[in-house]
């Protein structure tokens, strides 16, 4: 193994000095909690660290959006945000583990809240990227209703590292919700998926709706201090089943002692920290990410060597565990289904595919890595058989 | 120049010899969208009835050079539909079935030609909606929504086309058709569909879109409430804001705004106050109520001189057509107009709005002001009589207060695009590099360059021309649809 070189820019400058003063293929890195997504990084020249392009660089509370370097724990970024009562509305599991902005652009990650707020492809409203040029390019912006140009944010959304680097972005935030609180029903994932059509059929607005595999539905409320208790009553009635979990310490106090985070939420409730543990995987075995139509998420989990399972029942996308061996059945059991599916964390030294049957998009895929990395210079390998 | 038998005879062959328009006068129909200062009439209109014929007219443009414009229903107000003048445009208009409403898995499968109304229409029928909604909603088209990535009054709680695209297919500049997105919001790769959405007819045409589809909100609470200055409106805005309220609209309208729609439909708003709120809440009814009464005492809070909830569905249908009147209304004080779409972010509203009445002042003109003040999206009209000779100043009045929303930190268009109209103000709000990396995207779906050119980015031939004046649609003139 040649020796590789690490580059650690601190500031939007010194990032496009070190992708122009290198020579030959870079890995961008984060924080590393999905250094082992998707394709796996061939041997690069470089690996280009992301972790000193830290900070806000600047929070407007009355406009509800922040703008910040992307090397940024999101963790971090909603610890500033919650004493104003603000937070990125957005929960997936790593961000516990000090998961990077942009490393959770990167990978299209999301968590339960997605059912409600959609990913980060639905929270970034601008960004700034490097190219392997060292072309700094800006869209977007600090409004949130902004139709001017094409929209770079997307492209990068999902790009593992392999268009360009994301060196600063712009969030739009929401409000903290006042109260917070989780029905669970413990039941079989069909169960699960005929409570799911009851709550999903009325006026309950859950904020978050998944079934875990050690047989729990759990589902989440959010509002008022006022209103959630009837709302509650509302929708167990209509189950008529479930039992609330630790309802959490009322507002303005929670605030302050709240990290902020809802992962810090789900740490303190453990029914949502299992359900993160769970979508990180387990050891020996290989964790994929899939998504479906919502109703037939259920058929297809069926069919699958499952050992465990986070299905988010309005959203379609569940995380599972399975033997690294069915990876590739599983890659086409989704796709048959009109699916798509990544595979995320697996053992060390497993070669499995990473993607399934390439989109039928495919060349437009390969043109614009052609048209923005035409030397293949960013995170080669991760895309492998795609491009 | 005009396009060879051997091109017409292809495309004739790809459609049927019936649905190739060539006589100039039916392609004068053609000749501008929305924006209708621009004309160009296309060489041919085609009128496919099906994706496939779709991409047998653009495969016939990829092998012939030919430039192709698509067209919903031109609706749109910066010319993004524009023809080109050596090439043609395909109409989407006949591409209009409903493919399928599935209430289960909450989201509907259309053809581009459907009415973004049509949608919520079909969905009704299952508690459903489709959530953005454009005023022009009735007659614009979901490929025109896709495109330009539309918004409308409830897009600051519910997102905008963008965040309600699941997938689409789309026939790419070389006739190839395929399908960016995927049945979740889940993704394998980049977000082709998110680049494709808001690209305003470039990167090809979309023959097919899933979209997601919401429950009917439970309650809906509409308020109207008058303010004695701009600045105490906003600042209940930004109260509402900081009370952790996200309302599904707040709408502004200053006294001349107020005016011509009082004027105009008798909706009940007063006439001389110097601002006015529409606030509608909707969610679960006991969220519902607690957070109306709190908007309640907020406006009290900033004097709030009168306050009018409506009581029935029928008196929050009149608070909004006054409000949706209120563009086609400024005709009734103003001989004519130009309408302007700029973003400021909602807390520089009150300074952005002041700094316009002082440039109003300055040009010696009347600007009225009605827009979504919870996204600080702005619809300046600039007043002016063509016949007394303030045409040119009003038109660099409108432009100015564009770029002035640039420099507050906001944007040159929130919803109407930037098509053949602002493409020239592109490099007030971008650099030089951020317009060369979106021209390479281009270049990956359109390598020849053939997809709707010359609009968005800045080409040296469109940036010597002039833009045009502000003119009424003529749907808007039938008063089958109005202007927000
Ligand atoms: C000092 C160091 C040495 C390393 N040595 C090796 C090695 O020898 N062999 C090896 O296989 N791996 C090595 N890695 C890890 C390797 O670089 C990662 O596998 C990969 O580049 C990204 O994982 P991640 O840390 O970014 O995870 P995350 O931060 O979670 O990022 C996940 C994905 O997002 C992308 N990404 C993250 N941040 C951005 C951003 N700002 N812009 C665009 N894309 C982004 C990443 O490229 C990755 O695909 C090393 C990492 C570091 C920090
Ligand atoms: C009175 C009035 C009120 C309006 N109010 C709003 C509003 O509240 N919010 C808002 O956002 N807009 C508004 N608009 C603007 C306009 O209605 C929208 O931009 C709308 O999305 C345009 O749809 P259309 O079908 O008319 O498209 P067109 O005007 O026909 O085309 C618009 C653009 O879309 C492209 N296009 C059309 N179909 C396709 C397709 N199938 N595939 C690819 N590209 C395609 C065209 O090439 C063009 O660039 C208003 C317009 C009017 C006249």
């Amino acid at each position: 193994m040649s020796t590789r070189t690490t580059l650690r820019p601190t500031d939007l400058r010194s990032l496009r000095d070190a992708v122009l003063d290198t020579a030959g293929t870079i890995g961008i890195a984060g924080a590393g909690t999905a250094a082992g997504w998707a394709g796996t990084l061939a041997q690069v020249d470089a690996v280009l660290d992301t972790t000193g392009l830290t900070g806000v660089i600047t929070h407007n509370p009355g406009d509800m959006t922040v703008s910040l370097r992307a090397g940024t724990p999101l963790r971090q970024l909603q610890e500033e945000l919650a004493p104003h009562g603000q937070h990125l509305s957005f929960d997936a599991a790593r961000v516990a583990d000090g998961a990077t902005v942009g490393g959770l652009i990167a990978t299209a990650d999301a968590g339960p809240a997605a059912l409600v707020f959609g990913s980060m492809r639905d929270l970034v409203i601008g960004v700034t990227i490097v190219l392997a040029d060292g072309t700094v390019a800006r869209s977007g912006g600090h409004v949130i209703k902004n139709v001017a140009g094409y929209d770079l944010a997307k492209l990068l959304h999902g790009s593992y590292g392999t268009l360009g680097v994301l060196a600063e972005v712009v969030l739009r935030l929401h409000p903290m919700p006042k109260r917070t609180a989780t029905l669970a029903i413990h039941c079989s994932l069909g169960e699960a998926a005929e409570h799911a059509a009851t709550v999903l059929g009325g006026p309950y607005e859950p904020a978050a709706m998944e079934w875990i595999s050690d047989g729990t539905l759990l589902i989440r409320i959010e509002g008022t201090e006022e209103a959630l208790d009837a709302r509650l009553q509302r929708l167990r009635t209509a189950l008529g089943t479930g039992e609330l979990l630790d309802p959490e310490p009322p507002s303005d106090e929670r605030r302050v002692r709240r990290i902020g985070t809802d992962e810090s939420a789900a740490r303190r409730n453990e029914a949502w920290g299992r359900h993160a543990s769970l979508v990180r995987g387990a050891p020996g075995l290989a964790t994929m990410r899939i998504g479906v139509r919502p109703s037939r998420l259920p058929d297809v989990l069926a069919d699958l060597p499952t050992e465990t399972v986070t299905a988010g029942l309005g959203t379609g996308v569940a995380t599972v565990s399975l033997p690294p061996d069915a990876v590739e059945a599983t890659h086409a059991r989704v796709h048959a289904a009109g699916g798509t599916s990544v595979l995320r964390s697996r053992p060390p030294q497993v070669d499995v595919p990473a993607w399934g049957p390439p989109p039928s998009a495919i060349a437009v895929l390969r043109a614009v890595k052609a048209e923005l990395d035409p030397q293949g210079r960013f995170g080669p390998g991760r895309f492998d058989d795609w491009m | 120049m005009s396009l060879d038998g051997v091109v017409r005879r292809a495309f004739e062959t790809a459609l049927s010899p019936e649905d190739v328009i060539s006589d100039p006068v039916r392609c004068r129909s053609y000749e501008c969208d929305g924006l209708t200062g621009y004309r160009v009439i296309p060489q041919l209109v085609l009128l496919p009835r099906d994706a496939a014929q779709v991409a047998a007219a653009v495969r016939v443009c990829h092998e012939h050079g030919v430039p192709f414009v698509a067209r919903g229903a031109g609706t749109g107000l910066s010319g993004g539909a524009l023809p080109v003048a050596d090439g043609v445009v395909i109409s989407l208009a006949r591409l209009k079935r409903v493919l399928e409403v599935d209430p289960v898995d909450r989201r509907a499968v259309v053809e581009p030609g459907v009415t973004n109304l049509e949608i919520t229409a079909a969905a009704a029928p299952h508690g459903l909606y489709y959530a953005p909604d454009p005023s022009s909603q009735q007659v614009c088209t979901i490929g025109g929504n896709v495109a330009e990535n539309s918004g409308g009054a409830h897009c600051l709680k519910y997102g905008f086309t963008t965040n309600h695209v699941l997938s689409c297919e789309v026939v790419l500049p070389d006739g190839d058709r395929v399908t960016l997105g995927s049945d979740t919001g889940e993704q394998a790769g980049p977000d082709l569909r998110g680049v494709f959405v808001g690209s305003e007819g470039t990167l090809g045409i979309t023959t097919k879109i899933t979209v997601r589809l919401l429950r009917t909100p439970e309650t809906v609470r509409t308020l109207l409430a008058d303010f004695p200055s701009i600045a105490a409106a906003g600042e209940v805005v930004s109260d509402i804001v900081a009370a952790g309220i996200v309302p599904a609209a707040v709408e502004m309208m200053d006294t001349l705004a107020i005016e011509a729609a009082e004027e105009a439909v008798h909706a009940g708003y007063t006439v001389g106050v110097p601002a006015a709120l529409v606030v509608e809440l909707d969610g679960p009814t006991e969220e519902c109520d607690v957070q109306f009464e709190q908007v309640k005492q907020i406006c009290d809070r900033h004097g709030c001189t009168r306050l009018h909830i409506a009581g029935s569905p029928e008196e929050r249908a009149k608070i909004w057509k006054g409000r949706k009147a209120a563009f086609a209304a400024v005709g009734r004080i103003s001989p004519d107009y130009f309408v302007q779409d700029g973003v400021v972010p909602r807390t520089r509203l009150a300074e952005v709005l002041d700094r316009i009445a002082g440039m109003g002042t300055d040009a010696g003109l009347r600007v009225a002001n009605v827009f979504h003040a919870g996204d600080g999206n702005l619809h300046p009209l600039v007043l002016y009589s063509a016949a007394a000779g303030e045409t040119e100043r009003a038109e660099k009045l409108s432009g100015e207060i564009a770029e002035l929303c640039v420099e507050l930190g906001g944007s040159l268009s929130g919803e109407h695009g930037i098509g053949t109209d602002k493409a020239c103000s592109m490099p007030k709000m971008f650099g030089a590099d951020d317009l060369a990396v979106m021209a390479r995207v281009r270049t990956a779906f359109d390598p020849r360059g053939l997809c709707n050119p010359g609009k968005v980015l800045p080409t040296p031939r469109l940036c010597g021309e002039r833009p045009g004046k502000y003119r009424p649609h003529p749907l808007e003139e039938a008063g089958v649809i109005e202007r927000l």
